[in-house]
């Protein structure tokens, strides 16, 4: 009793809010208002400020608070304008036509228009600048036009549905043309970086924390950000802390009023408290799934991939870890996305006899003094080498479960690294790994997938070449039956050739005092929102 | 305390520490044969059990069982065999490379020995952690850079002790006459100086082994050390420490077991330092 007194002490000193405890959830911090000061830990410090190298789903409630695109999402997977207030698709569609908002200007003094536009998009195709993003996001286009100062006409090689995706992501933000012709670390990014966005990143201290200030001059949101006019808040700082028990350490504690990454095992420990409020979205884009390695053994064999999703009973590993807050994963794309085939469930894995009979017949049917499975004296080893920036969720944990779960099922041996960016990129750059982890959190399923299963996709980690998928891949960014298409898609790389071994749907936990109203996920990504719409009653 | 005053101390705690000797020797004997035999003591400490994990102590598992649904008690004794041999490998190669060089110094000219005492002064100056790290960063986590980081790093108690001792003993008088006899160089080193000066190195040794095992415990907590899911003591800590809030006795009972490892080879090394001082000074 002194200690649950004492923790509403401490918070509604450190919020100053006198809200009531009594039921209900963010409603308890009433209407909004503005002012105030906020503290959001984050588990994930972003490797770059720069939105246009963008690479971590956990880095995107940090872009959209000084960074802004042309349009965003509605909760349908639809585009609503932002930075744009319209656009127009030619009928071949093979030409974009945008109509950008006037009035806008950067937190620098620059004017947003057309050129600025242009300037981004030119930047982003510079030699060794975004090699990702000109090779992937726009490897369809074929120019861009300023037409007026308020009309820009994005020219296609070939009709691309998913230009629309980029237009809408992170690496699509705009950022001034003056910031990225003077900034110093232009691929680092950092205060040097002027946006449009509700707020201005003022400070950032390596491996502490991002300071943003509100952007007074704000008027642009997008219809559907919850309001108008400048955000609520005067200043929002995120602190980068790692651990999961100091997050919610400091959470419990009021030395923050808002943290994310809530790990299954604290989930109870929030719920319980009347002070807080616990929340939940389901990513969008590619589940977190392992990609067996096909271009070396032991993942070259078909019947091996086959027998490692055999030997895997993911249920119970999930339960273990995650304690039944996880959703299962059936396919590489999220159950959340509408290009998800159901019918995917419950038609593989979860047989340990049948992964067992199945090594046997691959040859790997010996035995050694540890109890793994060998041929020809080689060990059936597979390495899962992870990188630390991207680990989530306990992903690192999840992965013992699964290396204990293939051991004692079928004798596989996973070994598993947690290293720093530069030992993971070195790794696959050498073909030292078999098995690579990974989710997407794109807004649109076909661009995590272009990424993934492309014969030239940026993060093709399984090695898969095969122009039947890579046509398929085609039909589905060019529009049509986009369901079907995908559909067949999944079918091939996860029933056919076993080329995926799916595991959880990525989802994102916010946790917060009851005096933070405002909270949300971004529609259609799923992941958490930026601080525009929040407020912290007084 | 006070009427203990007019009485030798030592009578009235001389039974006690006889005890906390005789507890810390069992505690070292239990621990030697669970890194000896582990498979005797507990189970399999990589067995996963999803379905029960973070399960508090109970008659099935002593120690409750870790995120994975593991015995914490078997990792715990399967644990004593990293911990210890990681222990006694570092604590050889610094007693070896210590007394090589300490040797060396002791018996060089004025200017080796200056340049080797300062290397000896320079290593001690860092605190161990720090410059164990330095050493894994460049070796590479794993168990073998574990070893050679610690061995070095602790390498200059033996080095300092073994030069002053040689000091003493190139003085004296069967070294001066053995020199007169004309015995070679080797012969001199090996049959009258070594077995003269590394008389304390044994019991410098075993209360190096405590601080061993805790630096290696603390560098496999920084995850320098044996990769998962091997049963390292520092490795269960740390892994612990994300549900501690939840499930304490992941990371405190293996806590308990370093501490008390430590504590028992101190105990039992200062005795044994206590008994030969006379003979080695």
């Amino acid at each position: 009793m002194r200690h649950r007194l004492w923790l509403a002490a401490a918070a509604s000193l450190a919020l100053l809010a006198g809200c009531s405890s009594s039921g209900g959830t963010a409603t308890d911090a009433g209407a909004p208002v503005s002012g105030g000061s906020l503290s959001w830990a984050v588990e994930t410090e972003p490797i770059t400020l720069n939105p246009h190298q963008y690479a971590q789903a956990k880095a995107r409630l940090l872009v959209w608070n000084n960074f802004e695109a042309l349009l965003t999402h509605d909760d349908k997977g639809g585009y609503v304008p932002w930075l744009a207030t319209g656009y127009e698709v030619s009928p071949d569609g093979k030409t974009y036509t945008v109509k950008l908002r006037t009035g806008v200007t950067f937190s620098d003094g620059t004017k947003f228009d057309a050129a600025a536009v242009k300037a981004n998009v030119d930047q982003l195709l510079a030699d060794g600048y975004a090699p990702t993003v000109a090779a992937v996001q726009l490897k369809n286009l074929k120019n861009v036009e300023v037409v007026d100062p308020a009309t820009i006409k994005y020219n296609l090689k070939q009709p691309d549905v998913l230009i629309l995706d980029f237009l809408s992501s992170p690496q699509g933000a705009v950022v001034s043309p003056k910031s990225l012709k003077e900034a110093k670390n232009l691929k680092a990014g950092g205060p040097e970086l002027a946006g449009t966005g509700p707020f201005i990143l003022d400070k950032y201290t390596p491996g502490q924390e991002l300071h943003y200030v509100k952007n007074p001059n704000y008027n642009w949101a997008p219809a559907n950000a919850g309001h108008t006019g400048p955000a609520y808040l005067d200043e929002v700082t995120y602190r980068f802390l790692k651990e999961s028990s100091v997050r919610v350490g400091a959470l419990t504690s009021g030395q923050v009023q808002v943290i994310e990454g809530v790990p299954a095992t604290d989930q109870a420990q929030i719920t319980a408290n009347p002070q807080l409020t616990l929340s939940k979205g389901l990513n969008s884009g590619s589940a977190y799934s392992y990609y067996f390695n096909t271009s070396h053994a032991p993942f070259d064999d078909i019947r091996v991939r086959q027998a490692f999703r055999d030997a895997l009973d993911v249920d119970t590993v999930l339960q273990g870890v995650y304690r039944g807050t996880a959703t299962r994963a059936w396919s590489v794309i999220s159950p959340t996305s509408p290009l998800y085939d159901s019918s995917l469930e419950k038609t593989y894995g979860n047989d340990a006899a049948k992964a067992n009979a199945t090594l046997d017949a691959a040859g790997w049917s010996t035995r050694d003094a540890e109890g793994y499975r060998t041929k020809d004296g080689k060990r059936l080893t597979a390495r899962l080498v992870q990188s630390a920036p991207f680990v989530r969720d306990r992903r690192d944990i999840l992965a013992q479960a699964v290396q204990a779960a293939v051991k004692q099922s079928a004798g596989i041996d996973l070994k598993v690294s947690v290293v720093d960016q530069g030992t993971a990129t070195k790794a696959i750059e050498d073909n030292q790994y078999e098995i690579f982890d990974n989710s997407r959190a794109d807004t649109d399923a076909g661009a995590a997938l272009n990424l993934l299963l492309r014969s030239d996709g940026a993060i093709n980690r399984t090695g898969v070449q095969d122009t039947q998928l890579d046509s398929l891949l085609a039909a589905g960014e060019a529009g049509g039956d986009r369901v079907k298409t995908y559909g067949e898609i999944q079918q091939k790389v996860i029933a056919k050739d076993a080329l995926i071994q799916p595991l959880y749907a990525p989802a994102d936990q916010i946790a917060s005092s009851k005096a933070v109203g405002g909270l949300g996920f971004e529609p259609t990504a799923g992941v958490p929102g930026n601080a525009y719409n929040v407020w912290l009653s007084k | 305390m006070t009427i203990a005053l007019d009485r030798p101390v030592s009578v009235r705690f001389r039974r006690p520490r006889g005890l906390g000797v005789a507890a810390a020797s069992g505690f070292l004997l239990l621990a030697f044969a669970a890194a000896v035999t582990p498979g005797l003591f507990a189970g399999d400490p990589l067995a996963a059990d999803p379905l029960h994990v973070l399960e508090p102590p109970s008659a099935a598992h002593w120690f409750g069982t870790d995120q994975l649904g593991r015995d914490v008690f078997d990792r715990v004794v399967h644990g004593a065999r990293h911990s210890l041999s990681i222990g006694i490998a570092a604590t050889l190669v610094a007693a070896g490379l210590g007394v090589l060089l300490g040797l060396l110094a002791g018996l060089s000219h004025r200017y080796a020995d200056e340049a080797l005492s300062r290397g000896f002064d320079a290593l001690a100056a860092f605190p161990l952690l720090l410059l164990a790290l330095l050493f894994v960063a460049v070796a590479g986590p794993g168990t073998v850079g574990l070893i050679v980081a610690i061995g070095i790093a602790t390498l200059p108690h033996y080095a300092r002790v073994v030069r002053s001792q040689t000091f003493v003993v190139r003085q004296a008088g069967y070294v001066t006459q053995a020199v007169a006899f004309g015995d070679s160089r080797t012969r001199l080193v090996l049959r009258h100086v070594l077995p003269n000066v590394i008389g304390p190195i044994p019991v410098l040794a075993v209360i190096g082994l405590g601080e061993a095992i805790l630096a290696a415990a603390g560098l496999s907590f920084l995850g320098m050390g044996p990769q998962p899911p091997s049963p390292e003591w520092g490795a269960m800590l740390s892994e612990g420490r994300g549900y501690l809030s939840i499930a304490w006795w992941t990371s405190i009972l293996p806590g308990v077991v370093v501490t008390l490892l430590v504590i028992s080879l101190t105990v039992v090394g200062r005795r044994l330092q206590r008994r030969f001082e006379g003979r080695t000074a």
